[in-house]
């Protein structure tokens, strides 16, 4: 089976600071695959480059069997890729409705009652059915992170990238977003998901990365490379590796730092 | 008018989507009751009144394009004055072959459409401040180009032929209505457009266009749009200026100016709403005639009112108004209506 996503040898740089340095990786339709990395590693970067938001110095990013290197982010988006943004970019001015309509008209390609629909179906997966009609600039943080979620389901994806949605959950949100997420998937819908919040991560991805530096660290089974040596010294530092003997993915203290205040 | 419909659209047992919270019947109604109320005014009032109101018909027509580029699209165009002079050169070129400049107008509007084109993609890869300095040398270019051509009066211009045996009270009144004609299409057209497929797209892009890129909107086939519909509605205003004028002379029709004033209306209305330039062109019009005798005074005063709307009313006079009143004039939104008991929170919009 051909994969769904494949970058090779996809290299950027600003200036002196790598963001992506040589990275190949494939994804297969219906994958979902984990992302984690210290600040600054460059995990926001690729989405970039697979979204389209940032071009490649060198290197080939190719989705459902085409190249889209020099495609920009609409057409990547028609094409089946669905992006949610670290820091929310809601459509202020417009209600949540509206914002999904957009995604669903735009992206999906679909017309008038079609696009409605789908703009319903995307409110009623992500909880937010009470609140289509409230203006978007109305929201708070993690409501506006739900709203990129929903918006990024609404384009009808096939990929869906997922940056950081779980930051600043409690325990029952991070369940509740779990369950979202294993329903999309369930639709043969791929996920690559961006998390500092590991234990989410590890409820619902069956392969893990490490990015670093621009560079993979680790690749695989997701206990397997969080267990790597090099993995530990990256994501938390040297001297926490033999806090971390016992093995409890919860004392990652990223995940800690990376919580807002609510 | 058929858009003034509350059409409804049922999802399923529990959804009905409904294009406004508010009856957009009465939209439509009162639009029509002030067009014809207008279109009465050359019966009743005299014909210095209808001149200052043709003047707010262009001010009306530019304030409502630029707002759709600058407001919307995120095209901060400083040379709309290209188009405006091209449109009353259109209407000059047609009058000296014989047209009547009334019947000229609408052509050369649509001429200058075709002509936004070519000067799109001169300018399309641009962005902010590079993209306002290019449409003013565009605007710049255009004048010198025409002032080339001796035939149309080189750099003074040319009186505007084909008003010979006509009575000056029925052009003055025809004058007014061309007018009138031209403000309610542009207004009509920038409401229809915000109103579809294209308004909602602009509408993400005026919010944020990242988002509305990887949302899948095709930002630049949206920004080609608008450039050409406003290049439509500022030749069609320049032409209704040629034509009260009954002359055409380059520096008065390629004046900066008139971007200046367009920008000031949109900006000290609400940049991004429709009825902003509407209330700002209002405003400018009563500044500019109960100012206009004592010269320098009436700049420094326009000055002080946009710095003043600047500084404390960001979203324009109608965005004050907006934030009291929940109003729209001229509702474009979608109104998501579930099952029988979620009615209409009105405090929830805006």
């Amino acid at each position: 089976m051909t994969s769904l996503l494949e970058l090779e040898h996809v290299t950027k740089r600003f200036g002196r600071v790598v963001i992506a340095e040589d990275l190949s990786f494939a994804v297969g339709a219906g994958d979902v695959v984990g992302i984690v990395g210290p600040n600054g590693a460059g995990k926001t970067s690729l989405f970039g480059l697979i979204s389209g938001d940032l071009a490649p110095d060198a290197g080939q990013v190719r989705f459902a069997g085409r190249n889209v290197t020099r495609l920009d982010p609409a057409d990547r988006c028609r094409l089946g890729v669905g992006r949610t943004y670290q820091v929310p970019r809601p459509f202020a001015d417009m209600t949540v409705f509206e914002n999904l309509l957009v995604a669903a008209q735009q992206g999906a390609g679909l017309r008038r009652r079609a696009s409605y629909a789908a703009a319903v179906a995307a409110l009623e997966r992500t909880g937010m059915s009470s609140q289509g009609n409230v203006p978007a600039e109305r929201l708070g943080l993690l409501q506006r992170k739900r709203l990129e979620l929903a918006r990024a389901l609404a384009t009808q994806p096939t990929l869906l990238l997922l940056d950081e949605v779980a930051g600043g959950l409690t325990d029952p949100e991070v369940a509740q977003l779990v369950e979202i997420v294993r329903g999309v998937n369930a639709d043969g819908i791929a996920v690559i998901w961006i998390e500092h919040v590991v234990r989410a991560l590890t409820a619902v991805v069956s392969r893990l990365i490490c990015l670093a530096g621009g560079t993979f660290v680790g690749d695989g089974e997701p206990t397997a490379v969080l267990a790597e040596p090099a993995v530990r010294e990256v994501f938390l530092g040297t001297d926490v590796t033999a806090a971390l003997a016992g093995g409890t993915l919860e004392t990652t203290s990223a995940a800690d730092a990376e919580r807002e205040p609510s | 008018m058929s858009l003034a419909t509350d059409t409804s659209v049922p999802i399923s047992a529990d959804f009905h989507v409904t294009r406004s919270r508010q009856n957009v019947a009465w939209t439509g109604l009162g639009a029509l009751v002030v067009v014809v109320v207008l279109a009465l005014f050359p019966y009743i009032v005299y014909s210095g009144t209808t001149a200052i109101l043709v003047q707010a018909f262009i001010v009306l027509t530019l304030a409502s394009m630029w707002n759709l580029m600058a407001g919307y699209a995120g095209l901060v165009s400083v040379g709309q004055q290209g188009f405006v002079g091209l449109g009353a050169y259109f209407v000059l070129i047609l009058a000296l072959h014989g047209l009547s400049p009334f019947a000229a107008l609408p052509v050369a509007a649509i001429g200058c459409g075709v002509v936004a084109l070519p000067l799109w993609w001169l300018v399309s890869r641009l962005r902010s401040g590079y993209f306002a300095i290019a449409t003013w040398v565009l605007a710049a270019a255009i004048m010198l180009f025409i002032e080339r051509f001796q035939s149309l009066g080189g750099g003074t211009g040319l009186p505007l032929p084909g008003f010979t045996g006509m009575n000056p009270t029925l052009i003055t009144a025809y004058t007014y209505w061309v007018g009138l004609a031209v403000t309610a299409a542009a207004m009509l057209a920038v409401y229809v457009l915000l109103r579809g497929r294209l308004g909602l797209v602009l509408t993400a892009v005026r919010d944020d266009e990242v988002a509305a890129r990887s949302s899948g909107a095709r930002v630049g086939l949206a920004r080609l749009i608008v450039f050409v519909v406003a290049g439509i509605g500022c030749a069609a205003a320049g032409g209704v200026l040629a034509i009260s004028q009954l002359q055409v002379q380059p520096t008065a029709v390629f004046s900066v100016q008139w971007t200046a004033e367009m920008a000031f209306a949109t900006i000290i209305g609400g940049l991004g709403t429709i009825e902003g330039p509407i209330i700002g062109t209002a405003v400018y019009m009563v500044l500019q005639q109960t100012l206009a005798s004592y010269n320098a005074w009436y700049l420094i005063i326009l000055g002080l009112v946009a710095i003043v709307v600047a500084l404390f009313a960001r979203r324009g006079l109608w965005g004050l108004v907006d934030e009291r009143l929940h109003l729209r004039l001229f509702p474009v939104g979608y109104w998501l209506r579930t099952g029988a008991g979620n009615g209409r929170p009105r405090s929830l919009r805006n």
